[in-house]
Protein backbone atom coordinates (compact mmCIF):
# COMPACT_ATOMS: atom_id res chain seq x y z
CA UNK A 1 0.00 0.00 0.00
CA UNK A 2 1.51 3.23 -1.10
CA UNK A 3 0.97 6.54 0.72
CA UNK A 4 -1.23 7.58 -2.17
CA UNK A 5 -3.62 4.71 -1.54
CA UNK A 6 -3.48 5.51 2.15
CA UNK A 7 -4.80 8.99 1.68
CA UNK A 8 -7.63 7.86 -0.57
CA UNK A 9 -8.62 5.36 2.11
CA UNK A 10 -8.55 8.12 4.71
CA UNK A 11 -10.73 10.38 2.59
CA UNK A 12 -13.19 7.51 2.19
CA UNK A 13 -13.25 6.98 5.94
CA UNK A 14 -13.80 10.71 6.43
CA UNK A 15 -16.78 10.74 4.08
CA UNK A 16 -18.20 7.73 5.87
CA UNK A 17 -18.03 9.24 9.34
CA UNK A 18 -19.43 12.55 8.09
CA UNK A 19 -22.44 10.64 6.81
CA UNK A 20 -22.68 8.83 10.14
CA UNK A 21 -22.68 12.11 12.06
CA UNK A 22 -25.39 13.46 9.78
CA UNK A 23 -27.48 10.34 10.20
CA UNK A 24 -27.22 10.46 13.97
CA UNK A 25 -27.83 14.14 14.51
CA UNK A 26 -30.23 15.39 11.86
CA UNK A 27 -33.93 14.96 12.54
CA UNK A 28 -35.21 15.44 9.01
CA UNK A 29 -36.21 12.24 7.20
CA UNK A 30 -34.83 13.35 3.85
CA UNK A 31 -31.55 14.55 5.33
CA UNK A 32 -31.09 11.21 7.05
CA UNK A 33 -31.44 9.42 3.73
CA UNK A 34 -28.98 11.86 2.15
CA UNK A 35 -26.50 11.20 4.95
CA UNK A 36 -26.78 7.49 4.27
CA UNK A 37 -25.92 8.24 0.64
CA UNK A 38 -22.85 10.15 1.81
CA UNK A 39 -21.77 7.09 3.78
CA UNK A 40 -22.25 5.11 0.59
CA UNK A 41 -19.81 7.46 -1.18
CA UNK A 42 -17.21 6.75 1.47
CA UNK A 43 -17.67 3.02 0.98
CA UNK A 44 -17.39 3.38 -2.80
CA UNK A 45 -14.16 5.33 -2.43
CA UNK A 46 -12.72 2.64 -0.19
CA UNK A 47 -13.77 -0.14 -2.58
CA UNK A 48 -12.21 1.58 -5.56
CA UNK A 49 -9.00 2.13 -3.63
CA UNK A 50 -8.87 -1.50 -2.58
CA UNK A 51 -9.35 -2.51 -6.18
CA UNK A 52 -6.43 -0.35 -7.16
CA UNK A 53 -4.26 -1.67 -4.36
CA UNK A 54 -4.86 -5.22 -5.52
CA UNK A 55 -4.71 -4.28 -9.19
CA UNK A 56 -8.02 -6.01 -9.93
CA UNK A 57 -11.28 -4.92 -11.48
CA UNK A 58 -13.30 -6.16 -8.52
CA UNK A 59 -13.26 -2.90 -6.62
CA UNK A 60 -14.89 -1.00 -9.45
CA UNK A 61 -17.33 -3.80 -10.22
CA UNK A 62 -18.50 -3.98 -6.63
CA UNK A 63 -18.86 -0.21 -6.65
CA UNK A 64 -21.09 -0.43 -9.69
CA UNK A 65 -23.31 -2.87 -7.81
CA UNK A 66 -23.42 -0.66 -4.72
CA UNK A 67 -24.40 2.17 -7.04
CA UNK A 68 -27.33 0.08 -8.27
CA UNK A 69 -28.39 -0.72 -4.74
CA UNK A 70 -28.05 2.94 -3.77
CA UNK A 71 -30.36 3.96 -6.59
CA UNK A 72 -32.97 1.40 -5.49
CA UNK A 73 -32.59 2.51 -1.91
CA UNK A 74 -33.10 6.16 -2.77
CA UNK A 75 -36.28 5.42 -4.71
CA UNK A 76 -37.78 3.24 -2.00
CA UNK A 77 -36.74 5.61 0.77
CA UNK A 78 -38.37 8.55 -0.96
CA UNK A 79 -41.59 6.61 -1.48
CA UNK A 80 -41.59 5.74 2.22
CA UNK A 81 -40.86 9.35 3.17
CA UNK A 82 -43.76 10.55 1.07
CA UNK A 83 -46.21 8.11 2.60
CA UNK A 84 -45.02 9.04 6.09
CA UNK A 85 -45.40 12.68 5.19
CA UNK A 86 -48.98 12.08 4.14
CA UNK A 87 -49.78 10.79 7.62
CA UNK A 88 -48.01 13.33 9.78
CA UNK A 89 -47.56 16.37 7.51
CA UNK A 90 -44.07 16.78 8.81
CA UNK A 91 -40.66 15.36 8.05
CA UNK A 92 -39.76 15.18 11.73
CA UNK A 93 -38.38 11.76 12.61
CA UNK A 94 -39.27 12.25 16.27
CA UNK A 95 -42.96 12.00 15.45
CA UNK A 96 -42.37 8.38 14.52
CA UNK A 97 -40.33 7.40 17.53
CA UNK A 98 -43.21 5.35 18.95
CA UNK A 99 -43.81 3.45 15.73
CA UNK A 100 -44.34 -0.23 16.57
CA UNK A 101 -46.59 -3.21 16.14
CA UNK A 102 -49.98 -2.80 17.87
CA UNK A 103 -49.37 -5.56 20.41
CA UNK A 104 -45.90 -4.42 21.42
CA UNK A 105 -45.29 -2.40 24.59
CA UNK A 106 -44.27 1.20 24.20
CA UNK A 107 -40.53 1.71 23.79
CA UNK A 108 -38.57 3.27 26.58
CA UNK A 109 -38.09 6.89 25.73
CA UNK A 110 -34.90 8.59 26.64
CA UNK A 111 -36.08 11.89 25.26
CA UNK A 112 -39.52 13.33 24.77
CA UNK A 113 -40.88 12.76 21.32
CA UNK A 114 -41.34 16.44 20.82
CA UNK A 115 -38.65 18.67 22.17
CA UNK A 116 -39.95 21.73 23.89
CA UNK A 117 -37.92 24.57 22.51
CA UNK A 118 -38.62 26.78 25.49
CA UNK A 119 -40.96 29.14 23.76
CA UNK A 120 -43.97 27.36 25.22
CA UNK A 121 -45.09 26.04 21.88
CA UNK A 122 -44.38 22.62 20.45
CA UNK A 123 -42.15 22.70 17.46
CA UNK A 124 -44.13 22.92 14.30
CA UNK A 125 -47.67 23.40 15.51
CA UNK A 126 -49.27 26.50 14.01
CA UNK A 127 -49.50 29.52 16.23
CA UNK A 128 -52.33 32.03 16.36
CA UNK A 129 -51.11 35.48 15.68
CA UNK A 130 -53.24 38.51 16.56
CA UNK A 131 -54.34 40.41 13.47
CA UNK A 132 -56.32 43.50 12.65
CA UNK A 133 -56.87 46.60 14.69
CA UNK A 134 -57.10 46.06 18.40
CA UNK A 135 -60.51 47.24 19.68
CA UNK A 136 -60.41 50.09 22.15
CA UNK A 137 -62.97 48.74 24.55
CA UNK A 138 -63.00 45.05 23.83
CA UNK A 139 -65.24 43.02 26.17
CA UNK A 140 -68.96 42.62 26.67
CA UNK A 141 -70.68 41.93 23.42
CA UNK A 142 -74.40 42.40 23.32
CA UNK A 143 -75.29 38.74 23.37
CA UNK A 144 -73.14 37.93 26.36
CA UNK A 145 -74.52 40.94 28.19
CA UNK A 146 -78.05 39.82 27.36
CA UNK A 147 -77.29 36.27 28.45
CA UNK A 148 -75.85 37.39 31.74
CA UNK A 149 -78.80 39.73 32.38
CA UNK A 150 -81.22 36.99 31.47
CA UNK A 151 -79.50 34.66 33.91
CA UNK A 152 -79.76 37.17 36.72
CA UNK B 1 -1.10 4.01 20.55
CA UNK B 2 1.38 6.42 22.11
CA UNK B 3 3.83 5.71 19.34
CA UNK B 4 1.21 6.60 16.82
CA UNK B 5 0.32 9.78 18.68
CA UNK B 6 3.96 10.83 18.66
CA UNK B 7 4.56 9.79 15.09
CA UNK B 8 1.48 11.47 13.64
CA UNK B 9 0.68 14.59 15.65
CA UNK B 10 -0.69 16.23 12.52
CA UNK B 11 -3.49 13.67 12.20
CA UNK B 12 -4.61 14.20 15.77
CA UNK B 13 -4.53 17.98 15.45
CA UNK B 14 -6.47 17.78 12.20
CA UNK B 15 -9.09 15.48 13.66
CA UNK B 16 -9.59 17.65 16.73
CA UNK B 17 -9.85 20.86 14.72
CA UNK B 18 -12.23 19.23 12.28
CA UNK B 19 -14.45 17.90 15.07
CA UNK B 20 -14.57 21.33 16.69
CA UNK B 21 -15.54 22.87 13.37
CA UNK B 22 -18.32 20.34 12.80
CA UNK B 23 -19.64 20.91 16.31
CA UNK B 24 -19.55 24.65 15.84
CA UNK B 25 -21.42 24.54 12.56
CA UNK B 26 -24.01 22.07 13.80
CA UNK B 27 -27.36 23.63 14.62
CA UNK B 28 -27.74 23.79 18.37
CA UNK B 29 -30.19 22.13 20.70
CA UNK B 30 -32.42 25.19 20.80
CA UNK B 31 -34.29 26.04 17.68
CA UNK B 32 -33.52 29.73 17.56
CA UNK B 33 -29.84 29.83 18.35
CA UNK B 34 -27.52 30.86 15.56
CA UNK B 35 -23.77 31.13 15.69
CA UNK B 36 -21.59 32.96 13.24
CA UNK B 37 -20.44 30.54 10.58
CA UNK B 38 -16.98 31.88 9.86
CA UNK B 39 -15.12 30.40 12.88
CA UNK B 40 -16.63 26.99 12.28
CA UNK B 41 -15.66 27.11 8.61
CA UNK B 42 -12.12 28.16 9.52
CA UNK B 43 -11.80 25.37 12.07
CA UNK B 44 -13.10 22.82 9.58
CA UNK B 45 -10.84 23.97 6.78
CA UNK B 46 -7.78 23.99 9.04
CA UNK B 47 -8.61 20.54 10.36
CA UNK B 48 -9.15 19.16 6.87
CA UNK B 49 -5.88 20.64 5.71
CA UNK B 50 -3.95 19.12 8.59
CA UNK B 51 -5.72 15.79 8.12
CA UNK B 52 -4.90 15.63 4.43
CA UNK B 53 -1.32 16.78 5.09
CA UNK B 54 -0.85 13.94 7.53
CA UNK B 55 -1.75 11.36 4.92
CA UNK B 56 1.82 11.24 3.68
CA UNK B 57 3.72 12.68 0.78
CA UNK B 58 3.61 10.38 -2.17
CA UNK B 59 5.85 10.96 -5.11
CA UNK B 60 3.29 11.93 -7.66
CA UNK B 61 3.21 14.58 -10.27
CA UNK B 62 2.32 18.10 -9.33
CA UNK B 63 -0.91 18.05 -11.32
CA UNK B 64 -2.11 14.90 -9.56
CA UNK B 65 -1.20 16.40 -6.24
CA UNK B 66 -3.15 19.58 -6.91
CA UNK B 67 -6.16 17.64 -8.16
CA UNK B 68 -6.14 15.37 -5.15
CA UNK B 69 -6.06 18.32 -2.78
CA UNK B 70 -8.83 20.17 -4.53
CA UNK B 71 -11.11 17.17 -4.79
CA UNK B 72 -10.45 15.70 -1.35
CA UNK B 73 -10.78 18.96 0.54
CA UNK B 74 -13.88 19.98 -1.37
CA UNK B 75 -15.52 16.56 -0.93
CA UNK B 76 -15.00 16.59 2.81
CA UNK B 77 -15.86 20.27 3.20
CA UNK B 78 -19.06 19.84 1.20
CA UNK B 79 -19.87 16.86 3.37
CA UNK B 80 -19.48 18.96 6.50
CA UNK B 81 -21.61 21.74 5.05
CA UNK B 82 -24.23 19.21 3.99
CA UNK B 83 -24.72 17.68 7.40
CA UNK B 84 -24.82 21.07 9.05
CA UNK B 85 -27.06 22.91 6.59
CA UNK B 86 -30.25 24.20 8.15
CA UNK B 87 -32.14 24.25 4.88
CA UNK B 88 -32.67 20.81 3.32
CA UNK B 89 -32.48 22.24 -0.19
CA UNK B 90 -28.99 23.57 0.53
CA UNK B 91 -28.11 20.22 2.07
CA UNK B 92 -29.11 18.44 -1.15
CA UNK B 93 -27.06 20.88 -3.22
CA UNK B 94 -24.00 20.46 -0.99
CA UNK B 95 -24.45 16.73 -1.39
CA UNK B 96 -24.41 17.16 -5.15
CA UNK B 97 -21.11 19.05 -4.88
CA UNK B 98 -19.67 16.36 -2.62
CA UNK B 99 -20.70 13.81 -5.24
CA UNK B 100 -18.94 15.74 -7.97
CA UNK B 101 -15.77 15.95 -5.89
CA UNK B 102 -15.95 12.23 -5.18
CA UNK B 103 -16.23 11.60 -8.89
CA UNK B 104 -13.09 13.66 -9.36
CA UNK B 105 -11.34 11.39 -6.89
CA UNK B 106 -12.62 8.38 -8.85
CA UNK B 107 -11.06 9.85 -11.97
CA UNK B 108 -7.76 10.21 -10.15
CA UNK B 109 -7.98 6.57 -9.23
CA UNK B 110 -8.33 5.59 -12.87
CA UNK B 111 -12.02 4.77 -12.67
CA UNK B 112 -13.48 6.92 -15.44
CA UNK B 113 -16.55 4.75 -16.05
CA UNK B 114 -17.40 4.77 -12.39
CA UNK B 115 -17.04 8.55 -12.23
CA UNK B 116 -19.39 9.00 -15.17
CA UNK B 117 -21.90 6.49 -13.79
CA UNK B 118 -21.89 8.13 -10.37
CA UNK B 119 -22.45 11.56 -11.84
CA UNK B 120 -25.30 10.30 -13.99
CA UNK B 121 -26.98 8.33 -11.22
CA UNK B 122 -26.48 10.75 -8.37
CA UNK B 123 -26.41 14.20 -9.86
CA UNK B 124 -28.81 13.29 -12.62
CA UNK B 125 -31.37 11.18 -10.83
CA UNK B 126 -31.02 10.96 -7.09
CA UNK B 127 -30.47 14.63 -6.32
CA UNK B 128 -33.26 15.70 -8.62
CA UNK B 129 -35.67 13.27 -6.97
CA UNK B 130 -34.61 14.44 -3.53
CA UNK B 131 -35.16 18.04 -4.51
CA UNK B 132 -38.61 17.18 -5.84
CA UNK B 133 -39.57 15.49 -2.60
CA UNK B 134 -38.14 18.32 -0.51
CA UNK B 135 -40.20 20.81 -2.46
CA UNK B 136 -43.32 18.64 -2.18
CA UNK B 137 -42.95 18.10 1.52
CA UNK B 138 -41.41 21.36 2.57
CA UNK B 139 -43.44 23.52 4.84
CA UNK B 140 -43.41 27.22 4.35
CA UNK B 141 -40.61 28.78 6.28
CA UNK B 142 -37.95 26.92 8.17
CA UNK B 143 -39.21 23.89 10.03
CA UNK B 144 -38.28 23.54 13.66
CA UNK B 145 -36.73 20.12 13.27
CA UNK B 146 -34.20 21.45 10.79
CA UNK B 147 -33.02 24.15 13.14
CA UNK B 148 -31.86 21.88 15.91
CA UNK B 149 -29.93 18.70 16.18
CA UNK B 150 -30.08 15.91 18.70
CA UNK B 151 -27.08 14.38 20.45
CA UNK B 152 -24.66 16.27 18.26
CA UNK B 153 -21.79 16.27 20.76
CA UNK B 154 -21.92 12.55 21.43
CA UNK B 155 -22.33 11.69 17.75
CA UNK B 156 -19.46 13.91 16.63
CA UNK B 157 -17.06 12.75 19.32
CA UNK B 158 -17.76 9.07 18.77
CA UNK B 159 -17.55 9.40 15.00
CA UNK B 160 -14.23 11.20 15.15
CA UNK B 161 -12.86 8.66 17.63
CA UNK B 162 -13.81 6.04 15.06
CA UNK B 163 -12.03 7.99 12.33
CA UNK B 164 -8.96 8.33 14.55
CA UNK B 165 -8.96 4.58 15.11
CA UNK B 166 -9.19 3.95 11.38
CA UNK B 167 -6.35 6.40 10.73
CA UNK B 168 -4.25 4.76 13.42
CA UNK B 169 -4.80 1.35 11.90
CA UNK B 170 -4.00 2.55 8.40
CA UNK B 171 -0.87 4.42 9.38
CA UNK B 172 0.91 1.54 11.03
CA UNK B 173 4.21 0.91 9.36
CA UNK B 174 3.87 -2.83 9.23
CA UNK B 175 0.39 -2.79 7.76
CA UNK B 176 0.36 -4.65 4.49
CA UNK B 177 -3.02 -4.85 2.89
CA UNK B 178 -2.71 -6.10 -0.53
CA UNK B 179 0.09 -7.42 -2.53
CA UNK B 180 -0.86 -6.91 -6.15
CA UNK B 181 -2.26 -10.10 -7.57
CA UNK B 182 0.09 -11.80 -9.91
CA UNK B 183 -1.77 -12.14 -13.13
CA UNK B 184 -2.58 -15.75 -13.74
CA UNK B 185 -2.42 -16.19 -17.42
CA UNK B 186 -3.66 -19.65 -18.12
CA UNK B 187 -0.84 -21.22 -20.00
CA UNK B 188 -2.76 -24.17 -21.25
CA UNK B 189 -2.82 -27.36 -19.24
CA UNK B 190 0.73 -26.75 -18.20
CA UNK B 191 -0.31 -24.50 -15.37
CA UNK B 192 0.60 -26.38 -12.27
CA UNK B 193 -1.81 -26.45 -9.40
CA UNK B 194 0.83 -25.17 -7.04
CA UNK B 195 1.52 -22.07 -9.07
CA UNK B 196 -2.18 -21.49 -9.46
CA UNK B 197 -2.89 -21.68 -5.77
CA UNK B 198 0.02 -19.39 -5.12
CA UNK B 199 -1.58 -16.88 -7.41
CA UNK B 200 -4.93 -17.23 -5.76
CA UNK B 201 -3.76 -16.82 -2.21
CA UNK B 202 -1.33 -14.04 -2.82
CA UNK B 203 -4.18 -11.72 -1.84
CA UNK B 204 -4.76 -13.48 1.42
CA UNK B 205 -2.20 -13.68 4.20
CA UNK B 206 -0.77 -16.86 5.69
CA UNK B 207 -3.83 -18.84 6.95
CA UNK B 208 -4.94 -19.60 3.43
CA UNK B 209 -2.05 -21.99 3.13
CA UNK B 210 -3.82 -24.61 5.15
CA UNK B 211 -6.97 -24.11 3.16
CA UNK B 212 -5.68 -24.28 -0.35
CA UNK B 213 -4.90 -27.99 -0.81
CA UNK B 214 -8.46 -29.16 -0.29
CA UNK B 215 -9.90 -26.54 -2.59
CA UNK B 216 -7.27 -27.39 -5.14
CA UNK B 217 -8.25 -31.02 -4.90
CA UNK B 218 -11.85 -30.19 -5.61
CA UNK B 219 -11.19 -27.92 -8.54
CA UNK B 220 -8.03 -29.15 -10.12
CA UNK B 221 -6.03 -26.82 -12.32
CA UNK B 222 -8.77 -24.34 -12.99
CA UNK B 223 -7.28 -21.76 -15.25
CA UNK B 224 -7.39 -18.14 -14.33
CA UNK B 225 -7.75 -16.45 -11.03
CA UNK B 226 -10.49 -16.20 -8.46
CA UNK B 227 -10.36 -12.47 -8.89
CA UNK B 228 -10.40 -11.07 -12.33
CA UNK B 229 -6.98 -9.63 -12.39
CA UNK B 230 -6.42 -6.99 -14.98
CA UNK B 231 -4.83 -8.20 -18.13
CA UNK B 232 -1.34 -6.98 -18.61
CA UNK B 233 -2.45 -5.26 -21.81
CA UNK B 234 -5.31 -3.47 -20.04
CA UNK B 235 -4.81 -1.14 -17.12
CA UNK B 236 -7.08 -1.35 -14.10
CA UNK B 237 -10.25 0.56 -14.71
CA UNK B 238 -9.89 0.25 -18.42
CA UNK B 239 -13.34 0.25 -19.95
CA UNK B 240 -12.69 -2.79 -22.06
CA UNK B 241 -11.47 -4.91 -19.20
CA UNK B 242 -14.19 -3.67 -16.91
CA UNK B 243 -16.93 -4.49 -19.37
CA UNK B 244 -15.50 -7.89 -20.13
CA UNK B 245 -15.25 -8.74 -16.47
CA UNK B 246 -18.71 -7.39 -15.73
CA UNK B 247 -20.40 -9.34 -18.48
CA UNK B 248 -18.48 -12.57 -18.14
CA UNK B 249 -17.45 -13.15 -14.54
CA UNK B 250 -20.31 -11.23 -13.04
CA UNK B 251 -23.04 -11.78 -15.58
CA UNK B 252 -25.31 -13.42 -13.04
CA UNK B 253 -24.84 -10.56 -10.63
CA UNK B 254 -25.63 -8.07 -13.38
CA UNK B 255 -28.90 -9.88 -14.08
CA UNK B 256 -29.64 -9.90 -10.36
CA UNK B 257 -28.98 -6.19 -10.15
CA UNK B 258 -31.38 -5.60 -13.01
CA UNK B 259 -34.03 -7.65 -11.24
CA UNK B 260 -33.38 -5.71 -8.06
CA UNK B 261 -33.97 -2.46 -9.92
CA UNK B 262 -37.25 -3.81 -11.30
CA UNK B 263 -38.42 -4.96 -7.88
CA UNK B 264 -37.44 -1.65 -6.32
CA UNK B 265 -39.33 0.35 -8.92
CA UNK B 266 -42.43 -1.80 -8.46
CA UNK B 267 -42.12 -1.39 -4.71
CA UNK B 268 -41.71 2.35 -4.95
CA UNK B 269 -44.83 2.61 -7.11
CA UNK B 270 -46.76 0.43 -4.67
CA UNK B 271 -45.57 2.43 -1.67
CA UNK B 272 -46.06 5.90 -3.03
CA UNK B 273 -49.30 7.69 -2.10
CA UNK B 274 -52.10 7.21 -4.64
CA UNK B 275 -54.07 9.98 -6.14
CA UNK B 276 -57.40 8.71 -4.85
CA UNK B 277 -56.00 8.77 -1.34
CA UNK B 278 -55.99 12.53 -1.47
CA UNK B 279 -53.38 15.17 -2.03
CA UNK B 280 -50.23 15.29 0.01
Amino acid sequence: MTPEDLRFLLVGAGLFILGAIGFLTRRNLILMVLSAELMMHGVSMTLVTFGRIHQTQEGQIFTIFTLTVAACEAGLALALVLSLYRKSHSLDINLWSELREPDMPAPVQDAPARIDDGSGSYGDTPKLTPAGIAPKDPPRTKSSAGASSART
Amino acid sequence: MMDWLQAHPMTVVGLVLWAVGVLWLMPGKQAGSTRPKIPGLLFTAAGLFAFCLSCGKPQTQLADEVMFWVFAVSALLCGVLMITAKNPVYAALWFALATLATCGLFLLQSAPFLAAATIIVYAGAVIVTFLFVIMLAQQSGAAGYDQKSGQSVMATISAFVLLGAVAMTLQQEKLEIGVPVVVAKAKGAGTSAAANSENMISMVPAPADSLSPSSEAKAPAKPGNLLSAADPDHAVGDLKGLGRSLFSDYLFAVELAGTLLLVASIGAIALAPRREQGAL
